[in-house]
C-alpha cells in the first residue's frame, strides 16, 4: 500500500482517544433516523438533560414525541456549583434531588444523551455534596449575577451601535 | 405511549407545573389538549423565587408556556394498566363484531372489521 507510512499515526490516534468515531459514524446515512425519532435507541436507559435554564436532570427515557418532548421516570436534579479557577483548594460542590416522573417540553431541551451507568457517577468522587437548598440559593445568586453583568455588557455594547444577543432564559 | 397521551392520563391527579419565566403551578389536571394546554383547580401558584403564593381555584395554561411538568409516581404503571384493558375491550368488541358478520348476509361487514382490526393493531405495535 503506498500510503503504509501514514497509517501508524492514524491508529496511535485512535488509541489515545476511545471517543474518537468511526469515519463511517459520521456519515448521515448511517442513521436510520435524524429528527427527534433518532432518540429511539434511547428508549428505557438512563439519560441526563439539560434545559435553558440550566437544569442538569438525570433519569430513564420513558417515552418522546416528535416535539422531543420527553417523559423520564426515576428523575434526579443535579446541581454543579464550579469554583473559580484560583482557588484550587475549595472542592468542587453538588446537590441533588429526587423529582419523580418528569415531563419536559421539548422547547426547553438544549441537549441530551445517554449515560454509561457504570460510569456515571465516577466523576463525583472529587465532588463534594451538599444540601439541596443550600445549593440553589448559591445558584440563583450566582445566575442574577451573570444576568446583572451581561445586562451591563449589553448596555455597553450597544453604546457603540453593538448588539448582544443575550437572553436572561438562557442560562445554559 | 406518547408523552400527551400519558398527560391524559393524569387527569383528576395533582400535577405540578413549571412555566418558562420560573413560576411554578400545583393544581389538581381536569382537561388538557394535543397543544399541551391545560386547565387545573385548586391551584398554588408560586412566583419564579418561591416567595410569594397565590391561592386560585381554577386556572388554564396555555402549553407554550410550559417548561416542565412534575406528574404523580403512579402514573405509568396505572397508564399501561389502563391500556392493556382499553386492549382487552377492544378485542373483545372485535371478537364480537366478527361473530356477527359470520352468517353469509354480511360479507360486506366482514371487510370493513377486517380493516378496522389493522388500524387498531397499529397503535398496540408502537408500545
Amino acid at each position: 500500500m503506498s500510503t503504509s507510512p501514514i497509517q501508524p499515526e492514524q491508529t496511535s490516534i485512535q488509541q489515545k482517544d476511545p471517543l474518537t468515531p468511526n469515519v463511517e459514524d459520521l456519515y448521515l446515512e448511517s442513521y436510520a433516523f435524524t429528527t427527534a425519532a433518532a432518540i429511539v435507541g434511547s428508549v428505557d436507559r438512563k439519560i441526563f438533560v439539560v434545559l435553558r435554564d440550566g437544569r442538569n436532570v438525570f433519569g430513564i427515557l420513558r417515552t418522546f414525541d416528535q416535539f422531543a418532548n420527553l417523559v423520564l421516570q426515576d428523575t434526579i436534579e443535579r446541581i454543579y456549583l464550579e469554583t473559580e479557577e484560583a482557588q484550587e483548594s475549595v472542592p468542587k460542590r453538588f446537590a441533588e434531588t429526587y423529582r419523580g416522573v418528569f415531563m419536559i417540553r421539548g422547547e426547553n431541551v438544549v441537549m441530551m444523551g445517554e449515560l454509561d451507568i457504570d460510569k456515571e457517577d465516577d466523576h463525583l468522587q472529587e465532588w463534594q455534596q451538599i444540601p439541596f437548598p443550600e445549593a440553589e440559593k448559591e445558584l440563583t445568586a450566582s445566575q442574577a449575577a451573570k444576568i446583572k453583568e451581561q445586562k451591563l455588557k449589553s448596555k455597553n455594547l450597544l453604546t457603540k451601535g453593538l448588539i448582544s444577543d443575550f437572553a436572561p432564559s438562557d442560562l445554559y | 405511549m406518547l408523552p400527551l397521551y400519558l398527560l391524559t392520563a393524569a387527569k383528576n391527579q395533582p400535577i405540578l407545573v413549571e412555566l418558562k419565566n420560573g413560576e411554578t403551578i400545583n393544581g389538581q389536571l381536569v382537561n388538557c389538549d394535543s397543544w399541551m394546554n391545560l386547565t387545573l383547580k385548586d391551584v398554588i401558584q408560586s412566583s419564579p423565587h418561591g416567595d410569594e403564593f397565590l391561592k386560585i381555584s381554577e386556572c388554564y395554561i396555555k402549553g407554550i408556556h410550559i417548561k416542565y411538568l412534575r406528574l404523580p409516581e403512579q402514573l405509568m404503571d396505572q397508564a399501561k394498566e389502563q391500556n392493556l384493558q382499553n386492549m382487552e375491550q377492544r378485542n373483545r368488541n372485535n371478537q364480537k363484531r366478527r361473530g356477527q358478520s359470520s352468517n353469509p348476509n354480511a360479507n360486506s361487514n366482514a371487510s370493513a372489521n377486517a380493516n378496522s382490526n389493522n388500524s387498531n393493531s397499529a397503535p398496540q405495535r408502537q408500545q
